[in-house]
């Protein structure tokens, strides 16, 4: 068990390093960079100017090199001006060059600063996660019960209304990509104009507020309310509840043809306690796997829904490190993608074995 | 007012513009704008053609705060700010030697008055007494000389001030030539130049010239250490998210008590119809600019309206350095094909008036009244032929969004009515812009600025930065430097006559319209007159 997981984070660190690598290049493409001068030096630079920012803000060269400045085994680029100022990786403006280290990547436990937000990347990356972390666990709140509980209903009897009726609300819902059920839920229920708020309201149940919930979510950055935040959370559970709830149907449904189930029947158990004793347990293996894999596909989930609420979160922190094609950003949150993927991934294997005690771990 | 000028020499001209205000040939605008620019205060200028100043509206209550929608970018060295909202965040604690305000006259904030030469040579600048920076220190003449030397620093990328003052520059070294800024006393700061320039007060007021302390490094933001002579200091600037600004602590500004306690920008993207259900929503106070058909939504909405009209417009333009456009009688058939009344219906919902192809607009001083151009698009097939482009294919790019878009798709269809094989592409901003004085023909957006011939020597001397259409005509550009050593704006207005007749000759240029702006705010809030440049005077504001 010890060795797996070793082996497990030593893959973890390899795909981190390939992964940065493949990011770091892309992003060092000389388009990229010219891109990223225009934003931080000014929109309305002359191409000689754009070069010569590329020069003197450490972005030419070897990109090897420059890889290896951001992991730290390389010394940070430094440059001198006309005029005597020094500037450079590892030292702020003004700061004086010579008190500063020689070495300042991630082994030295610098994440880079983040040239759109202005700010250290852990920093402002930690915020941002934490945001985004508040998101997760309101879907995962309402997601995992909701959808257990619904692919166990309709699992119970195959074939019955129930579970007809069920099973066409889960292919819809999962059958709906985000940026459509988003929209249709803000129409529906935060406008002011159409859906059924207008109606709430004339019969002056929504008062103060003009709209059942609220149509963006920046506010709930400071404050999580029932009010601004029930929208986000909807959309991106919806999709993961028919999802989990189908598979959670297909394994109950294998479960319920089992032998051991009809000898159990046989004997007269009532079938409340066949499906709560016997059949939720071992129903339940498939489903954890796919409730664990959930997660590094919320973390993309949420670039949709935070862009579409403004929630200022890990996602839309995507969408902004690369449209400004911010490197070190960029980077770090490769990196956390990785982590939070195999992470989860060894949670599930490892939780596996409790639940399923034929499977040991090499 | 508190810049009253008292015993100070008036400029010849001023007198001069109060009589032809008197005789009806220039609108009150024109003149505060002109006599301003001379050095002459709003007060003084309003008193010369007997009109009392406008009173600031009651003492404004002190106390409230309010929130602004707006995207929050990251705040850098003023100089390279390349957007107004960079410069309405640090503008809390930065301040400008002259400000241009909303009416059309330049007012001296950390300057008391200024003189000028009847050249405009030479530029003698008084400091106000009694502004102190927020950590104690008397704001004096060093302050003045240090800052020039950090706008004309001519090395550094980006610098948007370093070619404002070509008259104060060293071309070797292109920074401060020496004996170009001198300090006289300590409130007295005397500018001389090597060539006349009647652009240094406008760019003085413009956002990348705020005025910075000692203690500021290049190129840092200058929200990390954030000294400054101004009301409010930045509580937080989160990129992306927000800024807040909020008093100064222990420090008196020089210009009494700014009312409002806070002043919350919040960053909600660009779309504009969020914004109408933030303001439903009492998410929002105010926001940035309304645009399109949001004006009348905001408008049924209840809120109040602020409107401003201006120069800033949209030039559909070509490049000369794309085989396509190369021919000038191609491109001549080409803008004359447009209509610009359609275009400024079907683009901006008539929102504006209509522009003559050549970027001057009345609320420009110099403006001429040039014969009206014939509509003919029935002539462009016959040029198109002649040059060899029947069935050539033509593009036109914009930016993938609102009123520019539209703009440019309105001017697309009549090229295409008229017989052009032409399509429109759209970009978004973040591609867009990385090549936009390259693209063959484009449409780019332009911001107000109070002289025609500042965006014009930008825009269409062959010298200019902001070169866009590789225009280069010599008569154009020698007419344009001796235009740009008259202050007298009629004088200058003879040789503006003939650029304009060149600009809309050469053809280059489709120049639909200009715009008014608009921006809207909640019932309850006083003095968010909407700018000609999206400048945010925050001492102006206030709850009511």
């Amino acid at each position: 068990m010890g060795l797996f997981v070793l082996r497990r984070l030593g893959v973890m660190l390899l795909t981190a390093l390939a992964l940065t690598f493949v990011v770091f290049y892309l992003t060092n493409l000389q388009p990229n960079l010219e891109k990223l001068a225009r934003t931080e030096g000014s929109v309305r630079m002359t191409d000689e100017a754009v070069q010569a920012w590329i020069e003197q803000n450490g972005h030419s060269g070897s990109v090897f090199a420059r890889y290896g400045q951001w992991l730290g085994v390389v010394p940070g680029w430094t440059y001198t001006d006309e005029k005597g100022d020094t500037r450079g990786r590892c030292f702020a403006i003004g700061q004086d060059p010579a008190t500063a280290p020689r070495f300042c990547g991630l082994f030295q436990g610098n994440w880079g600063f983040s040239t759109f937000f202005k700010k250290p990347v852990a920093a402002s990356l930690g915020e941002k996660l934490a945001a985004t972390g508040w998101l997760m666990l309101a879907v995962m709140l309402v997601m995992v019960p909701t959808s257990l509980f619904l692919g166990v209903l309709s699992g119970m009897r195959e074939g019955s209304v129930i579970d007809r009726t069920l099973s066409t609300f889960s292919i819809a819902s999962t059958a709906t990509p985000e940026y459509v059920s988003g929209v249709i839920l803000v129409a529906l229920l935060a406008t002011a104009a159409t859906g059924i708020s207008p109606i709430l309201a004339d019969y002056g149940l929504l008062e103060p507020n003009k709209t059942l919930f609220l149509a963006s979510a920046t506010s709930a950055m400071d404050d999580i309310t029932f009010w601004n935040f029930t929208l986000p959370v909807m959309t991106i559970a919806l999709y993961g509840i028919g999802y989990i709830a189908r598979m959670t149907r297909a394994s109950m449904t294998e479960v319920m043809t089992q032998q051991y189930i009809r000898t159990a029947r046989l004997k007269g158990v009532p079938f409340r306690t066949v499906v709560m004793r016997h059949a939720l347990r071992n129903a339940l293996i498939a489903p954890f796997t796919v409730i664990m894999l959930q997660f590094p596909w919320l973390l993309n989930g949420v670039v949709i829904v935070e862009s579409l609420f403004n929630y200022k979160g890990f996602g839309w922190t995507l969408v902004q490190a690369a449209s400004n094609n911010d490197i070190p950003l960029l980077l770090a949150c490769s990196v956390v993608a990785v982590v939070v993927v195999l992470l989860t991934q060894l949670i599930s294997d490892i939780g596996y074995v409790f639940l399923n005690p034929r499977i040991r771990l090499a | 007012m508190k810049d009253l000028k008292t015993g100070a020499k008036l400029h010849p001209a001023a007198q001069m513009y109060a009589t032809e205000h008197a005789d009806g040939k220039l609108s009150r605008r024109e003149f505060l704008t002109r006599t301003t620019a001379l050095g002459v205060s709003a007060a003084a200028a309003y008193g010369l053609i007997g009109l009392p100043a406008p009173a600031q509206a009651q003492e404004a209550k002190v106390g409230g705060k309010i929130r602004v929608a707006m995207e929050v970018k990251g705040t850098k060295d003023p100089r390279l700010a390349d957007w107004p909202q960079i410069a309405n965040v640090y503008r809390g604690w930065l301040e400008y030697l002259i400000q241009y305000n909303n009416d059309g006259t330049f007012e001296g904030r950390l300057l008391e008055s200024w003189e000028v030469n009847e050249d405009a040579t030479q530029y003698t600048l008084k400091v106000r007494p009694g502004v102190t920076w927020n950590n104690g220190e008397p704001f004096t003449a060093d302050d003045v000389v240090r800052n020039f030397a950090r706008w004309t620093d001519g090395n550094v990328e980006g610098n948007a001030m370093a070619s404002r003052f070509p008259g104060l520059v060293d071309e070797a070294t292109k920074t401060l030539r020496d004996g170009a800024v001198v300090k006289v006393d300590d409130m007295t700061v005397q500018l001389n130049l090597t060539a006349p320039d009647i652009a240094v007060v406008p760019n003085l007021a413009d956002y990348p010239a705020a005025v910075v302390h000692s203690s500021f490094k290049d190129g840092e933001d200058p929200a990390t250490n954030p000294i400054g002579t101004g009301p409010y200091v930045p509580q937080e600037v989160s990129v992306g998210q927000k800024a807040v600004l909020v008093r100064a602590p222990n420090h008196t500004w020089w210009g009494g008590t700014a009312p409002l306690d806070e002043i919350h920008y919040i960053d909600f993207g660009t779309d504009p119809a969020a914004m109408v259900a933030l303001f439903s929503s009492d998410e929002v106070d105010a926001n940035y600019e309304s645009v399109g058909e949001f004006i009348d939504i905001l408008d049924g909405m209840g809120l109040v309206k602020e409107e401003v009209v201006t120069a800033s417009t949209i030039v559909v333009r070509m490049n000369s350095s794309s085989d396509l456009y190369k021919d000038k009688a191609v491109r001549s058939a080409i803008q004359l094909a447009v209509d610009p009344k359609v275009v400024l219906e079907l683009g901006y919902n008539n929102l504006g008036a209509t522009g003559e192809n050549h970027h001057m607009f009345p609320i420009h001083p110099e403006y001429p009244e040039l014969p009206k151009q014939t509509i003919n698009p029935a002539g462009l097939m016959p040029a198109l032929e002649a040059a060899g482009l029947k069935d050539a294919e033509f593009e036109v790019i914009s930016l993938d969004d609102g009123w520019e878009a539209a703009t440019t798709a309105a001017v697309q269809a009549q090229l295409k009515d008229a017989g052009m094989n032409i399509k429109h592409t759209v970009m978004p901003g973040s591609t867009f812009w990385n090549d936009w004085q390259k693209y063959p023909f484009s449409s780019t957006t332009w911001n107000h600025r109070p002289l025609a011939v500042q965006n014009m020597s930008l825009a269409y001397t062959s010298t200019g930065s902001w070169n866009e259409t590789s225009m280069a005509n010599p008569e154009f550009d020698a007419l344009m430097t001796q235009a740009l050593a008259i202050a007298d704006a009629d004088k200058r207005r003879e040789l503006a006559a003939k650029m304009g007749t060149i600009l809309q000759e050469e053809g280059y240029i489709i120049n639909p319209f200009s715009r008014s702006l608009f921006s809207h705010h909640k019932e309850g809030f006083a003095g968010l007159g909407h700018h000609p440049s999206f400048e945010h005077h925050h001492y102006k504001w206030s709850v009511a």
